[in-house]
Formats: C-alpha cells, sequence, structure tokens
C-alpha cells in the first residue's frame, strides 16, 4: 500500500473522478461488453444494470467498455449506448481496426457523445489515418497503453510513454497531448503469462510517481491467456476476478476487468479491497476517503 | 527431450519431431493429425510471431507452415506472419506490409529471420476453416518430405531456472524508492 511524493493529478468525466493518492476515491471498474457475431442488446441492457447497480451498492464506479469488431456494428453498438447507457455516464470504446476506430469517432462525434468518451487505447501501432480522427473528433480522455515490443519491464513502459522508444515519432504521451486529448488515463500493458506479466503491475506505482498520471491494466487479461488454468475449470473465474485487487494494492486507479458478466464478482472483490487500502492510508498517509468510497458506503 | 527442439515454451502441442510442417491455428477449431512436428494457436502480431519463428528454426526438419483460420480480427497475425516470410522487417524491426496493429519482432536477431524466410515456406490458408481441406495441404507438404534444413538455429533460450540474486537491494524498481510505510518518491530526490 502506497502513498506517492509526486502530486497525482485527478482527472474527472462526467462526475466519475479517477486517480489521486490510494485510498482516496474508489477504483474504477471498466467491464466490457463483447459481442460474438450479431450484437444482443437485450443482453448487453441487463448486464450493463447489473453492473450499473453493483457500481451504487459498492460505490466503486463502473465504466462499460464496448468492444466494436466490425463495420456493420458500429452504428448499432454507438446507437445503443446513446439509447441504454444513462444520460451524462461515460463510456470507453474499444477497437483494434484502425478504419474502424475512424468511422466510431465519426459517428461519436455526430451522435456528440465525445465528451462522454473514453478513447481505449492509443498505442505504438497508432497510424496516421487514426491521428487526423482524434484530432477532428476528440474524445474527452483517452487511455494510452504502455506497450513496448522491445522492452516489457516498467522502463520499457517509460520508455514508450516518454519518447515512443523509436516505435512512434515522439512519446505516446506527447502524441496525445498534440492531438489535443487532455485527460489521459495509462495502461501498463499486461502481458501473456510467461511473457513478464507482472510487469504491468509493478509499472504502477513507477508510472504514477513519474507522471502522477491516473494509472491501471487489464490484468485479467494475463489469467485470460492462460491454459494452465484450463486444468482447474471452477478456479478460472474467482483468479480472473480477484487478479484484479493487485491493481489498487500496488496504488492503481482502475481496471479493466474484462467481460461484464464478471461485475458480480468483480465488484464486491475490488470494493473490499479498497476498504482495506483506505484504512492502511487514511491511518499512516491521512488519506481520508471520498464520500463515494465503498468504506463510506459498507461501513 | 522433445522439448529441446523448441526453445521458447508456449500453447503449442509437440508431435512428429522429424514432421516438416507446423501448423499455426488462427480463428478456427481445428487439430492437425499427428504426423505435424508442432502446432499451436497465434494471437499476436509481435510476440506470438516472434516465438513461431524462434521454435519453427530451431527444428531444422520443419520447412512448411500452414497458415488456416480466419485471422485474428484486429491483431492480423496471421497475415503478419506470411508478410515476415515473405518481406521481412525493416530497419525499424516493423514487419514489412504487415497489416496488424503492432508488427514489430524485437527479440529476435536479422540472421533468426534470415533463417526463417530461406528455411520455412509458408502455405497460406487463411481464411480456409473446412478440416479436410487442412488435412489435405498438410498432406501434400509431407508428400513433398523435403530434407532437413542442417542444423538447428537456437534464436533465444528461454527456459525457467530457479535463482535468487541478491545483489540487486533496489526496493520496488531502480526509478522509486520507498519508504517503510510505503511511502514513494523518485530515486535520488
Amino acid at each position: 500500500m502506497f502513498s506517492f511524493t509526486k502530486e497525482q493529478e485527478i482527472l474527472d468525466i462526467s462526475g466519475i473522478k479517477i486517480g489521486g493518492q490510494p485510498g482516496l476515491y474508489p477504483t474504477v471498474l471498466f467491464g466490457g461488453l463483447f459481442f460474438k457475431g450479431e450484437p444482443d442488446f437485450d443482453s448487453g441492457k441487463k448486464q450493463l444494470q447489473n453492473m450499473l447497480d453493483l457500481s451504487k451498492k459498492t460505490g466503486n464506479p463502473a465504466i462499460p467498455d464496448f468492444f466494436i469488431r466490425k463495420e456493420d456494428y458500429v452504428e448499432d453498438i454507438i446507437n445503443f449506448i446513446e439509447k441504454t447507457v444513462p444520460k451524462n455516464h461515460p463510456f470507453s470504446i474499444d477497437i483494434i481496426e484502425p478504419s474502424l476506430k475512424v468511422k466510431t469517432l465519426e459517428y461519436l462525434d455526430e451522435k456528440k457523445l465525445l465528451s462522454r468518451t473514453i478513447y481505449n487505447s492509443i498505442h505504438v501501432g497508432i497510424k496516421d489515418e487514426e491521428r487526423k480522427a482524434l484530432k477532428k473528433h476528440t474524445p474527452e480522455m483517452a487511455i494510452i497503453v504502455a506497450f513496448n515490443p522491445r522492452d516489457k519491464s516498467p522502463d520499457g513502459k517509460i520508455e514508450v510513454l516518454q519518447n515512443g522508444a523509436n516505435l512512434t515519432d515522439t512519446g505516446l504521451l506527447d502524441i496525445a497531448k498534440k492531438l489535443g486529448i487532455k485527460k489521459i488515463l495509462v495502461d501498463t500493458a499486461a502481458m501473456a503469462p510467461g511473457d513478464n506479466s507482472g510487469a504491468s503491475i509493478a509499472a504502477i506505482p513507477v508510472i504514477k510517481e513519474e507522471y502522477g498520471l491516473p494509472t491501471g491494466c487489464a490484468i485479467h487479461n494475463v489469467v485470460e491467456k492462460s491454459k494452465w488454468l484450463d486444468n482447474f475449470k471452477s478456479a478460472r473465474k474467482p483468479v480472473d476476478a480477484s487478479s484484479n485487487i493487485n491493481i489498487p494494492l500496488f496504488g492503481g486507479d482502475f481496471a479493466i476487468f474484462g467481460p461484464m458478466i464478471h461485475a458480480d464478482m468483480v465488484f464486491p472483490i475490488i470494493a473490499w479491497q479498497d476498504i482495506l487500502i483506505s484504512e492502511y492510508t487514511e491511518n499512516y498517509f491521512g488519506i481520508v476517503p471520498d464520500d463515494s468510497h465503498p468504506r463510506r458506503k459498507l461501513f | 527431450m522433445e522439448n529441446e527442439y523448441y526453445p521458447w515454451g508456449g500453447e503449442f502441442t509437440v508431435c512428429s519431431p522429424n514432421g516438416c510442417v507446423a501448423v499455426v491455428i488462427l480463428n478456427v477449431n481445428y487439430s492437425p493429425f499427428d504426423k505435424v512436428a508442432i502446432y499451436g494457436p497465434l494471437k499476436t502480431e509481435n510476440i506470438g510471431i516472434e516465438k513461431i519463428v524462434a521454435n519453427v528454426i530451431s527444428n531444422p526438419h520443419i520447412r512448411y507452415i500452414v497458415v488456416c483460420g480466419d485471422d485474428i480480427r484486429g491483431h492480423r497475425s496471421g497475415s503478419s506472419l506470411v508478410a515476415l516470410n515473405k518481406n521481412g522487417i525493416d530497419e525499424q524491426h516493423r514487419i514489412i506490409d504487415a497489416p496488424g496493429a503492432i508488427p514489430y519482432i524485437e527479440n529476435l536477431n536479422n540472421e533468426a529471420i534470415d533463417r526463417f524466410r530461406k528455411q520455412i515456406e509458408i502455405v497460406n490458408l487463411i481464411g480456409v476453416n473446412n478440416k479436410s481441406d487442412i488435412d489435405k495441404a498438410i498432406e501434400d507438404c509431407i508428400v513433398k518430405s523435403p530434407s532437413s534444413f542442417g542444423e538447428p538455429y537456437i534464436a533465444i533460450r528461454i527456459t525457467p531456472e530457479a535463482a535468487i540474486i541478491l545483489d540487486d537491494k533496489r526496493a520496488l524498481h531502480s526509478k522509486i524508492v520507498m519508504n517503510y510505510m510505503g511511502k514513494v518518491k523518485k530515486r535520488g530526490e
């Protein structure tokens, strides 16, 4: 459990606070909505409502993370967001294909949703067309993934943020700022098991002390990629959900915890962890938790 | 001993040590018959490809890689592997003309890439999901019965070894220090 010397930025998106000293604000939880093939919006709506209810109960802010994998679904998914995500509630969009990123940004702008959008994500693979689209249709907030294929250690992650590690013309933080993105979250890029996966956790306090930016990761990806866990079928979900406790424990601010259907398990686990951390950080560092903190809700 | 040929551990299945075919499985539910040398999934267009390269050039009997199934959306790792074999990498270590998001080869030297391009012929079945079609393509390779490429090339060896290194007493990380209560500050400040 840590406290940082560097001043910590607290970012606000539609009333949700992310960042700061550990123990001040609850860990923000991004739950993913994946659609296999044709989007099943009825199921999506139920999952979203369940996650928002859990957020209300625990105090941990919930941000739905929408995966868009096909051009045909861009408009449908954004229309669903507009209709179903509560007004003024933030959401993130997670897209891999560069051309889809452009189309999605354009449509979000058309729908006037960019002020609630968290762009997931900017990384060293950023292309010119993506830069142009981001400059023209700038989202309120973006996640920068500190993935460095040359060096997966915390140093390598800092290198891509700072100078692009010769993979981009300049550091990723600089790129985001030049594009006009003012609110930046850093994702420490969780790797596969056996590939320095622990570095994404170790990098959290390093990056927070270096930049003071809200930092987190999708540590559950490590569990998801494990084949070894197939030997323990009933343990997979609890291991996946509980892997997220490492993030607040190492001073992190947000967890991209995977499929929204895991919310039932993840929210109470993280709320509990936030309480544990807050009890220490208040006693030793004088960090009095915000009113929204799980410690205020559950005790 | 059979894994001696494969210096970079991963989620692959080893079959016939003298087989001439490695099978890369993209987005398809398929397992090849056991006359192939090795098979396994490919997910990422960087580290995933590096592992494949390291683990095929270390077995000189492997002369073909059959890449099958729908490509991985966004990552386009199958097409990036094909591009590596066809074009190599540029000075930035980027796979030339690879369509993937972050197609960089960072853990292998140029010699290893050259060896891969010379040793291996790719059978591009990206988009093919039918078991009998894939089986047939593998059989066609096996029938050619190509000769071994010579000596194994070990580009990288990642083997677990228990060790405790006590001469480095930095707390947490070289950039930061922490006092006994958990207060973090930059080292040297």
